[in-house]
């Protein structure tokens, strides 16, 4: 149990990793479980789409080499330590042989390094250039767009060139085992995209678009995170990137197209309250709900941009359809195991929807969402408009209406 | 000749004859205290300045290691409540820019202002006023810096500060313009000192010195300065065009306007991989001095080391946007930055290994200093493989952005340069203060140091590689962070204990050393570099007299010499090869107030530009009082009382084996006596020498004397900033009449003079002028301008009484 524990520690640590570092794991195995945390971020082991696999087979042998390199210079050192050491009953008077250099040796060692780095670096061109290649024809196109603090995807299902088939934020849906060809941009400042089990990471930069390929070789949940600093959030600004089956992405894509269920206006049903509330309150002003309010945000564009600064908020039409909310902050879905199962489609069933829905954390984000999450939503007069979703100070009974109301948007 | 009526006059003397004032703005006497604060401000000793950079580094390296330490606190445990978003923002952002501009960069510049001179047997630097704007300007800058805490709102964008997030619609408060304006202050500092440091090591060399008989140490702060000369720049006009997007309302960086942020990154990493090698190579050039003395053997392949170090130097300009693998900067620039980054690392493979051969075969002896030079060669080459796995272009796509760069950048920066610094400190403290440091204080703390380092550093290698992003103030709970995060932070306050062992280290010894009340030899380690030749605590003038330089380590080998089978033997005592510190009548340049002034009025100039543009006013004259100041003032303060007449010892021969004076004997004499002449490079401490030799030589005919002032005013010039034109032109203008009156002495060629380089000549040439101008010799100038090797002339007032000098204790 002890050796499989300590091989298992070991084999996380890289051997670029210093010697020290080494002997601390040994030391630290002796008790904490903690070490073998899983680690859904880990960019060496269990990575799971064929880019990520690449990098860490293209990086590997370099931690090898590198490692030899080291225990190399770090052998050298000691035996030169300990073997030319100045002995107590050493003549003082005596002074070693004045050598000022070995012209051999040292283009010995300036010239290996160089071939051994030579090795590297083909490697490295030849890695560049396949990261950088097209995606096949067939690639699902989304288009990446970050903002303070949370991801948008927009999907051209249609391939006619313009991402406006689907529009979601958060949670990357993907079929598995299909390429992605992402085009990866930013609305305010910049930010970096990474999945780590998918892929390395690329930059969202406004202005700019980067293209960038995604495939995750099986179905499952793969999160990240944004790796660019971004601002206040920048730490709780996640990915999460869902790999469904084919026909499962296919149903979902579908549903995803559908608008919202409209409700009268004097509907008295807690959900038609809340669909009311929605309409009087600032949320309708920033957050699009498509067949209810596209006139108030055309394209889902804000039109006062003093309520927010990259002039989006998270559209809402299918908002139950997502696992997460608040810029991947918060798990709208429970995180257990057989909600998890559930996948995309937790919330159809209302069993499930009673059962699977963290309601606590939503309802403490509409209570006052500057309180749980790291923003600057207030504008400041004269400088910069808002970041963020302010403090509504709804009563615990809008807050009830809304979330009635949000469930309906599936 | 049209312009021979106005051959005694400088362009600055007044037509009507009368001689420039001391007080020039009638505000401020002239400074004269020799000890005390005042004499600490006022300083233009590169001595004293070099001390002031590294009480002031240290102190800031105390902000930045609290910062760390807060940092460490807040991610001990997953979603720490220590700080909030917010100030873990401002926090990092300070720990990066504080460590990076106020600690590693002027401890190098601490070492490289002590010791330059003092490696290439100058009295000081080319531009002693210069140097002391440098330092204030340092200090005003990082003070402006870590004000921003008490007005309100630290900056918060990162030391890296990309756009578009720096702009006022991200960052509303006022500290990104603090951080703007403070390091554009101290970038002035590290300019003016690069051109200073430049010019000295170019031009102030002591005869016989040539480039490739410089210690490494000067090498390696040689190609420093250069990258500082040209990478601080980049910088400076980075954060005016910030500067002026966000207070002026500027458009460079807005990305509604078309902006593409990219072009900040590329400044800012044009300027920020340079300043990689800015930060490390003062630390190589360290440890290239530390390992030989300890291993009793000249550095290996000395040649290799230079040419590796400007190796590291040119290619460190085409390495930038490795720092940019991930912004999208597309394949092939990818690909070309990869390839370049990966071969950066050739040349310090080479330093690497040729530390490792120079201990090879030697007698060593570990020494605190010397065990800080080893884990430097450790550390630093964990930190440099690291740094050949994110030349691996595509990897670096996961790795960019993670802990896995914190790691690697601080066993670059903590491993390696702070590592050889602390050595440094250990190694140059007998020298600079005249006792020496706890040795076995200094062994356990460079233990504690190496467990603490690693501990801390160590485990960031794995978090990185397990996918945690930096800059982030939270982690979650179930990522696999946390164990590695508290053992790191342990690490953290590991560090912090250390260093603290390290300030107890210097208060232990000093009392101690005060205790015992001895002398310091001059030489406590057998050093290898001229630094050893003078006392310690340096004397303020350095040399008594410039030594004349043969070959690389000059001064070991005028300890020990060869036998006949070729065997190194001891042929000289230290005490017979070191100076005593007691020469009188050296020119050394009077103090001054205006540099503190100018540096005074940058900051105010700052804080307007953020508050209130009248206060620009304000600061602003502040600037150009102190630029008339500083420009009228002549350097050599001619109302200083007159200086005592030769009695007492000073006319007795001063014998060569007489031990070291202590510190408060015949040095302060001297600054009393001297303080009032001008800084003149090379002929002045042989002068002096003859001059206690042979009677009276301090005493000279009164028209000579005369002349001789009004010379050394000219000259002085040169060592005022920017008026090293004026100098030129009155060169010209003046030269010829002179050579005229002077049969005996022929000026440098005109393309030298025109060239301000040569500006040293100039200056040399004038002070040789006013002395045949009294002994009316025959020896020229010209040809001491360039003194052949091991040998130049006598001075001419001793040359009956003195042979020439370079003979004197001499092996070979």
């Amino acid at each position: 149990m002890l050796r499989r524990a300590l091989s298992q520690g070991l084999r996380r640590v890289r051997p670029a990793t210093s010697l020290a570092g080494l002997a601390t794991a040994a030391v630290v195995l002796a008790g904490c479980g903690d070490v073998f945390d899983r680690h859904p971020q880990n960019t060496l082991h269990n990575t799971r789409g064929p880019e990520a696999d690449f990098l860490a087979n293209l990086i590997n042998p370099v931690f090898a080499v590198a490692g030899v390199v080291f225990v190399l210079v770090l052998g050298g050192t000691l035996f030169v330590v300990l073997k030319f050491r100045a002995r107590d009953d050493d003549d003082a008077e005596e002074i070693p042989r004045q050598i000022h250099g070995n012209m051999r040796l040292e283009l010995g060692w300036t010239f290996l390094p160089a071939l051994i780095l030579l090795g590297v670096a083909i490697a490295t061109v030849v890695g560049v250039f396949r990261l950088a290649e097209k995606p096949s024809e067939d690639a699902l196109r989304v288009q990446v767009i970050g903002q303070q603090w949370w991801w948008e995807y927009r999907y051209d299902l249609d391939r006619d060139g313009a991402y406006d088939d689907v529009t979601t934020a958060n949670d990357l849906v993907i079929p598995a085992g299909r390429e992605v060809d992402l085009s990866i941009t930013s609305r305010d400042v910049i930010h970096s995209f990474w999945a780590p089990r998918l892929n390395g990471k690329r930059d969202a930069v406004p202005n700019r678009d980067h293209p960038w390929r995604l495939e995750a070789e099986r179905p499952g949940e793969y999160v990240g995170q944004c790796t660019e600093f971004c601002g206040l959030s920048h730490a709780e600004m996640r990915i999460k990137v869902i790999a469904l089956t084919t026909g499962q992405f296919d149903r979902w894509a579908d549903g995803q197209q559908e608008q919202a269920r409209a409700f009268a206006a004097d509907d008295t049903s807690l959900a038609g309250q809340g669909a009311a509330l929605f309409n009087q309150q600032l949320c309708s002003s920033c957050h699009l709900i498509e067949g209810v309010n596209d006139d108030k945000v055309p394209n889902g564009v804000i039109k006062d941009r003093n309520l927010q600064m990259s002039r989006r908020a998270p559209n809402l039409t299918h908002f139950m359809s997502r696992t997460t909310f608040a810029g991947a902050k918060f798990d709208l879905r429970k995180d257990t195991p057989e909600c998890r199962k559930l996948g995309v489609t937790w919330a159809d069933d209302p069993d499930d929807l009673t059962r699977c829905l963290d309601r606590a954390a939503l309802e403490a984000w509409l209570r006052n969402p500057p309180a749980e999450k790291a923003m600057a939503a207030d504008p400041v007069p004269g400088k910069t408009g808002g970041r963020g979703m302010p403090n509504l100070n709804l009563d615990e009974a809008q807050i009830d209406q809304l979330i009635a109301y949000l469930t309906t948007l599936k | 000749m049209a312009l021979t009526p106005t051959t005694n006059r400088g362009p600055l003397e007044l037509p009507s004859g009368a001689r420039p004032t001391a007080t020039p703005l009638g505000v401020f006497a002239r400074p004269r205290a020799s000890r005390g604060w005042r004499s600490w401000v006022t300083t233009v000793d590169h001595k004293k300045i070099g001390v002031m950079y590294g009480v002031a580094a240290m102190f800031f390296f105390i902000v930045g290691g609290v910062e760390a330490l807060l940092i460490r606190l807040q991610l001990a445990t997953p979603n720490g409540k220590l700080l909030s978003a917010d100030l873990y923002n401002q926090v990092y952002t300070m720990h990066g820019t504080t460590m990076v501009f106020l600690v590693v960069m002027p401890i190098g510049s601490a070492f490289m202002n002590y010791l330059i001179p003092l490696q290439i047997g100058a009295r000081d630097v080319a531009f002693p006023r210069l140097n002391a704007f440098g330092l204030w300007v340092f200090v005003a800058g990082g003070v402006m810096l870590n004000s921003s805490w008490l007005f309100g709102h630290a900056p918060d964008g990162g030391w890296f500060m990309y756009a578009p997030n720096s702009s006022i619609h991200f960052s509303p408060t006022n500290g990104i313009d603090f951080w703007n304006m403070g390091l554009i202050l101290t970038g002035l500092a590290s300019l003016t000192g690069a051109i200073n440091l430049i010019v000295t090591c170019l031009n102030l060399r002591a005869p016989g010195m040539s480039l490739m008989k410089m210690p490494v140490f000067t090498w390696m702060s040689l190609v420093t300065q250069f990258l500082l000369l040209f990478a601080i720049p980049v910088l400076t006009s980075a954060q005016f065009l910030l500067m002026f997007d966000r207070l002026f309302g500027a458009r460079f960086f807005d990305v509604d306007a078309g902006a593409d942020p990219l072009l900040w990154e590329h400044l800012f990493w044009i300027f920020g991989h340079p300043e990689v090698y800015i930060m490390i190579l003062p630390a190589f050039g360290v440890v290239s001095e530390i390992i030989p003395v300890f291993s009793r053997k000249p550095i290996f392949g000395y040649p290799f080391m230079v040419f590796s170090g400007i190796a590291i130097g040119f290619m460190g300009w085409g390495v930038w946007a490795h720092h940019m693998f991930a912004s999208g900067i597309g394949p092939l620039s990818v690909a070309a930055f990869s390839v370049s980054t990966m071969f950066i690392a050739v040349p310090t493979g080479v330093k690497i290994l040729n530390w490792l051969a120079t201990m090879w075969g030697g007698k060593l002896r570990f020494t605190t200093p010397m065990l800080f030079a080893i884990g430097l060669v450790t550390m630093f080459t964990i930190g440099g493989l690291s740094g050949v796995t994110h030349a691996v272009a595509p990897a670096d796509t996961q790795q960019t952005d993670t802990y896995y760069i914190v790691a690697h950048f601080h066993y670059v920066l903590f491993g390696g340069a702070l590592m050889g610094f602390i050595g440094g400190f250990y190694f140059w403290w007998p020298k600079v203060f005249g006792y020496q440091l706890n040795d076995r204080i200094g062994k356990l703390n460079f233990w504690v140091i190496l467990i603490g380092f690693n501990l801390t550093f160590g485990p960031m290698h794995i978090l990185g590689m397990q996918g945690m992003p930096r800059r982030i103030y939270t982690y979650r709970d179930g990522y696999g962070f946390n164990f590695w995060n508290f053992v790191s932070t342990i690490g953290a306050f590991i560090i912090a204990l250390a260093v603290v062992m390290f300030f107890a280290n210097i208060v232990v010894s000093r009392r101690r050393a005060r205790a015992a009340a001895k002398v310091l030899a001059a030489d406590p380690w057998d050093g290898r570099s001229l630094e050893g030749m003078v006392p310690s605590p340096t004397p303020e003038h350095n040399f008594d007299e410039v030594p004349v330089i043969t070959q690389f380590d000059d001064f070991w080998h005028r300890k020990y010499g060869e036998d006949d089978k070729g065997r190194p033997v001891r042929i000289a005592a230290t005490a017979d090869v070191v100076q005593t510190g007691d020469a009188t009548d050296v020119h050394l340049p009077s103090p001054s107030y205006w540099p503190l002034v100018l540096a005074a009025g940058l900051p105010i100039v700052g804080y307007g530009l953020i508050y209130n543009l009248w206060l620009c006013l304000v600061g602003g004259l502040f600037v150009i009082a102190a630029i008339y100041g500083l420009t009228m003032e002549p350097s050599v303060d001619d109302e200083a009382p007159p200086a005592a007449t030769t009695t007492g010892p000073r006319s007795a021969t001063p014998a060569r084996a007489t031990p070291p004076p202590s510190p408060s004997g015949p040095t302060r004499r001297l600054r009393s006596l001297d303080r009032h002449h001008l800084h003149l490079h090379q002929h002045s401490g042989r002068r002096a020498r003859a001059g206690a030799r042979g009677d009276g030589g301090g005493r000279r005919e009164p028209r000579a004397r005369h002349q001789h002032r009004h010379l050394q005013r000219e000259a002085g010039h040169v060592g005022v900033p920017g008026l090293g034109v004026p100098a030129v032109r009155w060169a010209h203008l003046h030269l010829p009449a002179l050579q005229g009156e002077q049969p005996g002495w022929r000026p440098a060629p005109a393309g030298a003079l025109r060239h301000p380089l040569h500006l040293h000549q100039l200056v040399r040439a004038a002070d040789e002028l006013a002395h045949h101008g009294a002994g009316g010799g025959g020896h020229r100038a010209g040809d001491s301008a360039k003194p052949g090797p091991g040998c130049s002339p006598p001075p001419p007032s001793a040359a009956s009484s003195s042979p020439a000098r370079c003979t004197s204790s001499r092996p070979s």
